[in-house]
């Protein structure tokens, strides 16, 4: 028989063996789609709704000011108002500690007093939302002094959100993306359990009794795994894009070389850890480690941007930054084949699968005398 | 002509030496038995004329290969099953056999290796859900897919039932029918005595004694056992031993009650003579048997062991 109907025939075998497993089906589907999910439905707002704060105010008294800022503040588009009437301070209290309230803001008692306070759940002391809140009330003031002292300001500050490429990029292509590559990268950390499966019960032995090359039968198992991200992207795709509203820009030439060099080099990765794993407790163990590590440290849930300096370096050398940031550049940013930032990581995932297969192929080697 | 040569083996792990010493040739067509205790020396023997491991020392000709120079070849003549029956668990009884009928040019079609196994009603089952027996005429089934010259069976009863282990059978003297040469190994000996051609005892990582069933029990000892049970009582089987010990063909004498047991050289002489005297006497003979000699004995009597499944 040829080498290409051989080739045929055992990718259908193992194409056959893949789906089967219920396994796969959990951790390469519906896992990533569950945590997708949640991590969507908590962080990602429901695609079109923007921030917004639920807030009261307090008036202790009617007078100029207080109500100069309380027509200022109901004009705060990101507020979002509990009562559309000022309540009495007990009530707004106990909003607070009940969390039916993000936040209060206590009114000047007099025309004045100048002191706006604001008073939230200590819990949230830190949060984002306080943070945002505390933020829109300084530049309330701050226009307040303005116009009671009668300046102009000299300088403006304008903000525009841009980034390279698509001018929307929300968190939820963000995640999107970074779910994508995670789930790639899990695939092929996780997936070459099947050759520890496989030694231990003696079928890599016995395939080696055959005049069939072990070489073609992991090129099968390759496309295989090709097969099973390419299902992983359409599925975690449609998912983002129909359920959470994500905007995709894809340039396919940037999304298959980042794709194919990725699990290719996550591939190697698994095939490096089943070489040393003499149990699949053991192979699993060291898959989930490397997996929760690079899962935080790449930037897939949350911009690495945000990570104190020491932990940048660290970032910085795992593939998951760099395979996360090509299917970024290829899907959201639908460019890269042409910078050079593109083909640097591409170079430095490319070095950590050839790596990994060399030191893997060389145990495997090894390892063949000493089987009994 | 033999097809296998097999000369001066040694092969040890760390400081256990598994096989010291093994040297045997198999005829085309033979079924050629290595038995002995579990840590023999079998399965590492086989591991490499299989090719799967490396000899300390020796040579292994196959069919005028050797590993060192023939390896592709050599795969193409053998058909292996290994003790651990090394199958695809996710894929069919056929989807197996076509897998690794891919692997070689002539490999025999799915279906006439399934009637001989006789899986043809499981085809479509996956290998997870066949019992042990099944398994087991499976991995036989994968090793005959390339219609090998040569084909190994790693302890292919082991663990079975009775039934099941004689399915086995059935399937290694088919196997001989078509003209196979198959290299066995086994713990049974009552496997071996029914199957082989010839049988290897192996015990310490060698030869014990090495030749066909029938020759091995007959060098071992001219003496075979004699039962007698006798209706009447005791009394008949006391005067029965006297008239026995009398005879000179019979070594020596054992009771029971009513049951006798005497050892002779000429058990149909013996026989005669006390026939002669329980016909004269009116004592019924209600059982008389001469006992097979088994490999079991033969081992005992080269090693001095006794025999352990």
């Amino acid at each position: 028989m040829s080498k290409g109907k051989q080739l045929g025939k055992l990718f259908g075998a193992q194409i056959k063996m893949m789906f089967r497993e219920k396994q796969v089906w959990f951790w390469n589907l519906f896992f990533p789609i569950i945590l997708m999910v949640i991590f969507m439905v908590i962080f990602g707002g429901s695609g079109s709704s923007e921030f917004k704060a639920k807030v009261a105010v307090v008036k202790t008294s009617a007078n100029a000011t207080s109500d100069m800022l309380e027509s200022y503040l109901r004009q705060v588009p990101v507020f979002e108002w509990k009562s559309d009437v000022p309540v009495s301070e007990e009530q707004a209290d106990a909003w607070v500690k009940d969390k039916d309230v993000e936040a209060v803001i206590i009114l000047p008692s007099s025309s004045e007093s100048t002191t706006l306070e604001l008073i939230v759940n200590k819990e949230n002391e830190k949060s984002a939302t306080t943070q945002a809140v505390r933020g829109i009330l300084d530049q309330i003031i701050v226009q307040s002094n303005y116009a009671v002292s009668k300046v102009q300001p000299t300088f403006k500050l304008e903000t525009k959100a841009i980034s390279n490429g698509s001018e929307d990029l929300s968190y939820v292509d963000f995640l999107l993306t970074g779910m994508i590559a995670l789930a790639v990268a899990q695939g092929g950390l996780f997936g070459m359990v099947d050759m520890v499966e496989m030694r231990r019960k003696g079928l890599l032995k016995r395939l080696r009794m055959t005049p069939v090359k072990m070489g073609l039968f992991g090129v099968a198992g390759m496309m295989v795994r090709f097969v099973l991200g390419i299902v992983q992207i359409i599925i975690l795709s449609a998912i983002g894009v129909l359920g959470f509203g994500a905007n995709l820009h894809l340039d396919f030439p940037t999304l298959i070389v980042g794709f194919l060099v990725g699990a290719l080099a996550f591939n190697a990765l698994g095939y490096l850890f089943s070489s040393f794993s003499k149990s699949i407790e053991a192979y699993m163990g060291m898959a989930n480690i490397a997996s929760f590590l690079m899962m935080f440290l790449s930037g897939i849930f949350f911009p690495t941007s945000g990570f104190p300096e020491w932990l940048v370096p660290v970032s910085q050398v795992l593939p998951l930054t760099y395979f996360v940031n090509g299917i970024r550049d290829g899907m959201v940013y639908g460019s890269g084949i042409a910078t050079s930032d593109f083909w640097m990581g591409i170079g430095i995932l490319g070095v950590w699968g050839v790596v990994a297969f060399g030191i893997g192929a060389l145990i495997y080697r090894k390892g063949k005398v000493e089987v009994r | 002509m033999s097809i296998l040569e097999v000369k001066g083996l040694r092969k040890s792990f760390g400081t256990v030496k598994a096989v010291e010493e093994i040297s045997f040739s198999v005829d085309a067509g033979e079924v050629f038995t290595i038995i002995g205790p579990n840590g023999a020396g079998k399965t590492t023997t086989l591991e490499m004329i299989e090719g799967m491991l490396e000899p300390d020392s020796g040579t292994i000709v196959i069919n005028g290969l050797t590993w060192d120079k023939n390896a592709e070849q050599i795969k193409y003549i053998i058909g292996v099953q290994p003790q651990s029956s090394a199958l695809f668990e996710l894929l069919t009884v056929q989807e197996n056999l076509e897998l690794f009928a891919s692997f070689y040019p002539n490999s025999k079609q799915a279906a006439e290796v399934l009637e001989m196994i006789n899986l043809t009603d499981h085809r479509g089952k996956r290998v997870k859900s066949l019992s042990g027996g099944q398994r087991q005429r499976l991995a036989i089934g994968l090793a005959m897919v390339s219609d090998p010259q040569i084909i190994f069976l790693d302890e292919p009863t082991t663990g079975l039932d009775p039934q099941a282990r004689r399915n086995i059978w059935d399937i290694v003297l088919k196997l001989k029918g078509l003209g196979k040469t198959t290299i066995l190994t086994t713990h049974y000996m009552e496997e071996a005595e029914k199957l082989s051609d010839r049988v290897c005892i192996v015990d310490q990582g060698r030869i014990v004694t090495l030749d066909t069933p029938a020759k091995l029990i007959d060098r071992l000892t001219k003496e075979r056992e004699v039962r007698l049970f006798f209706q009447d009582g005791e009394q008949a089987a006391i005067d029965t031993e006297g008239v026995a010990k009398e005879q000179p063909t019979v070594v020596r004498t054992a009771r029971e009650g009513s049951a006798l047991k005497l050892w002779s050289v000429q058990p149909e002489e013996t026989l005669y003579g006390i026939f002669g005297f329980t016909k004269e006497r009116g004592y019924r003979v209600e059982q008389v048997s001469i006992r097979e000699m088994s490999l079991e004995d033969v081992f005992i009597a080269f090693t001095g062991k006794e025999w352990r499944d």
